[in-house]
Parts: C-alpha cells; sequence; structure tokens
C-alpha cells in the first residue's frame, strides 16, 4: 500500500523517471484501486498547496529595520576607533619605555660595584599571616564552591543535550 | 507597495548603502519566514523573535551570501538555523512547564474557533490544525515544499540533509499529516452526531 502511495507521489510530483512514469499512467487508467488513490492524493496535494501562510505583526518590517538601525548607530563608536590611533598611542609608549630604559642603564655607574637587597622583615610577616590566616580559608573555600557550582551547570548543560537529543530521536522513529 | 527588483538587485542596493532596499526584502520574504518560525515555535510572540532574529542575522552576513544559489535557500537555512537553536534552549529551559504551556495555548485556541462560525472550520482550517501537530521537522518540510516553492535539493540545503532523504522525510510528513487530519475530521463528525 505505502510502495503504492509512494509511487503516485513521486508520479505526482514529477520525480519519477520517464518509464516509471509511463507505467504509473498505465496502472492508473487500468486499475481502479490506482485510480481512486491518484486522486485521492491528487486532491491532498491540491489542499497542501493551499495552506495559508501565518501573518506576521504590521510593525514587523519597522521593528527589524529599527534594529538594524540601532546595530548601526552603534557601530561607528567602534569605528571611530581608528586602527592607527591604537598603533601610534602603543609606538608612543614603546618609544617612551624604551627612552627611559635606555637613559636609566646610561646613568648607571656600573663601576659602583654591588649592593644588597634588603627587603623589610614586617612585609614578608604580614603576608605570612595573610596566606595562613581564616582569610586564605575563606578564600579556598569560596573557589571550591564556585569551581563545583560551575562544574555542576556544565554536567547539567552535557546531560540535558543528551536527553534533547535522545527524545528528539525516539520522537521521530515513534511516528 | 513592493518592489519589483529582483532580491538579488535589492541584495546589490543593500550592499551599497541602501537601508530601503534591505526593507523591501524583508517585506517580500516576512510571512514565509513568519510562517517557517511558526513551525518551531508555540507562540506568535516566539515566532516573531525568531523571524527577526533571522533577518538581522540575514543583513549582517549578507556581504558573504554566495550568489550560486537562491536568496530564499540561504534565508531558509538561516530560519531553520536559528529556530533549531531557539527550540534547543526553549526546551532546556522550560523542560518541566512546556507540556502545560502547549495544553494552554491549544486550549485558547480551540475557544477561539468556537466562538467562530461553524463555516469557518472548513477543510483548510482542520488541515493548518493538523499542521501545527506535526513535529517541526516535518512542519518545515511540508510548509518549504509547498509554500517556499524549493526543489528536494534546496530543502536539503537548508535542512542540512540529503536530497534522498528529503524525498523520505517528505513522503512521512505526508502520511502523518494526512492521518492528523483525519483524525480531526474524524473527532469533529463525532461531536457533531
Amino acid at each position: 500500500m505505502s510502495s503504492m502511495e509512494e509511487k503516485l507521489w513521486d508520479y505526482i510530483d514529477g520525480s519519477c523517471t520517464p518509464e516509471e512514469q509511463q507505467a504509473i499512467t498505465l496502472l492508473i487508467e487500468q486499475d481502479e484501486l490506482y485510480r481512486r488513490k491518484y486522486e485521492e492524493l491528487l486532491q491532498l496535494n491540491a489542499e497542501f498547496s493551499a495552506i495559508e501562510l501565518d501573518e506576521p505583526p504590521m510593525a514587523f518590517t519597522y521593528n527589524v529595520m529599527e534594529t538594524i538601525r540601532t546595530e548601526n548607530a552603534q557601530q561607528p563608536l567602534k569605528a571611530a576607533i581608528n586602527k592607527r590611533i591604537i598603533k601610534g598611542i602603543g609606538f608612543f609608549f614603546v618609544f617612551t619605555i624604551s627612552a627611559i630604559l635606555i637613559f636609566a642603564l646610561s646613568n648607571i655607574h656600573w663601576s659602583a660595584g654591588t649592593s644588597d637587597v634588603h627587603i623589610p622583615s614586617s612585609a614578608l610577616l604580614q603576608l605570612k599571616g595573610l596566606v595562613s590566616g581564616p582569610a586564605m580559608q575563606v578564600f579556598v573555600f569560596f573557589d571550591v564552591v564556585l569551581a563545583l557550582y560551575l562544574f555542576d551547570g556544565y554536567l547539567r548543560r552535557k546531560a540535558n543535550n543528551k536527553m534533547l537529543d535522545s527524545v528528539q530521536t525516539s520522537e521521530q522513529t515513534k511516528l | 507597495m513592493q518592489s519589483k527588483l529582483s532580491d538579488i538587485e535589492l541584495i546589490e542596493h543593500t550592499l551599497a548603502g541602501d537601508q530601503s532596499a534591505y526593507a523591501d526584502l524583508v517585506k517580500r520574504h516576512q510571512r514565509f519566514v513568519f510562517t517557517l518560525a511558526m513551525r518551531f515555535a508555540k507562540t506568535r510572540e516566539d515566532a516573531e523573535e525568531i523571524a527577526q532574529d533571522c533577518f538581522i542575522k540575514a543583513y549582517r552576513s549578507l556581504g558573504s551570501f554566495q550568489r550560486n544559489s537562491k536568496f530564499t535557500t540561504w534565508l531558509y537555512s538561516i530560519v531553520y538555523t536559528t529556530a533549531m537553536t531557539f527550540l534547543r534552549k526553549k526546551r532546556v529551559d522550560t523542560d518541566s512547564i512546556d507540556d502545560e504551556n502547549t495544553y494552554i495555548q491549544l486550549e485558547n485556541q480551540g475557544g477561539y474557533y468556537d466562538a467562530n462560525d461553524a463555516e469557518t472550520k472548513s477543510r483548510s482550517y482542520y488541515l493548518n490544525q493538523a499542521i501545527t501537530q506535526l513535529l517541526p521537522d516535518d512542519a518545515t518540510i511540508i510548509t518549504l515544499f509547498y509554500k517556499g516553492e524549493q526543489s528536494l535539493e534546496e530543502i536539503g540545503q537548508t535542512m542540512g540533509i540529503d536530497p534522498n532523504t528529503v524525498k523520505v522525510k517528505l513522503f512521512r510528513a505526508r502520511q502523518r499529516l494526512k492521518e492528523k487530519l483525519e483524525r480531526l475530521l474524524k473527532n469533529e463528525v463525532n461531536e457533531l452526531i
């Protein structure tokens, strides 16, 4: 039955070969069952072709163009930042830093000998206190909770996508 | 008043900076794009959002449009991918209340049409009802084939599948639509008796 329908749909769509077309024409003429099915499908085809399109809201085009206009109006701000200006600023900084470095290096008295760097011990102690204190524990705890929360979100998203795919395929196979 | 220029000519005008040419393109294709979006979305608001998003995306990437295929095929492929993404996002967001929403909508739709004359309940009305009950893919194929004047190859391009698969899917979609239509008409006859 379905193969007959399939052939008839191909015939109606004009997607079968000339030989098949000839054979189906003959079948329609001679076979009552074929003829009735053909007429039924032809009627369905006409009905499907007459499906009405939905009408969007009146302001649809206006809304689209308005969004585009807004986007375009925002764009010149980005475009206004000329790449040449950025390059110029970059070049200025590089030039200034290099000039300072060269000036500093040229003014060093290399023959003055070595000097020890003394870091104040009080600063180190304070740092130690921060690392081992409750502030550090709170910080680590917060980081662990945040990491778990993000990991959970990632797993949920992955599971949802998997479920959606399986539901879609099962729905399609059912029907 | 719609422009008499072809799609390609309107695109060229748009790329040259004439925004009104793009407005003409939107006017020309908005009904079909909106209908396609309706095949995926459950509400007119969602469909409007999808359709609007599609035209904006199309505008942004108009420069990359290859002229070796029809503009509509390119546009419909944007609609299809945007709608699929929307559907995926929507299902994830409202997984548990989705069925409830659908139920309320169908109930409202019924109420609206019940208030109309029996004459409006023509076969075409039931056909439109039957389409809304199809899976988005089936409804899209039927719409693209019958209303979008798209060949099997073009539908394949739009949906990212092989033309032979489109042929099989179209056949199944027609069968399902026929079954749903028959069921709806049968229920109507039973209600009248």
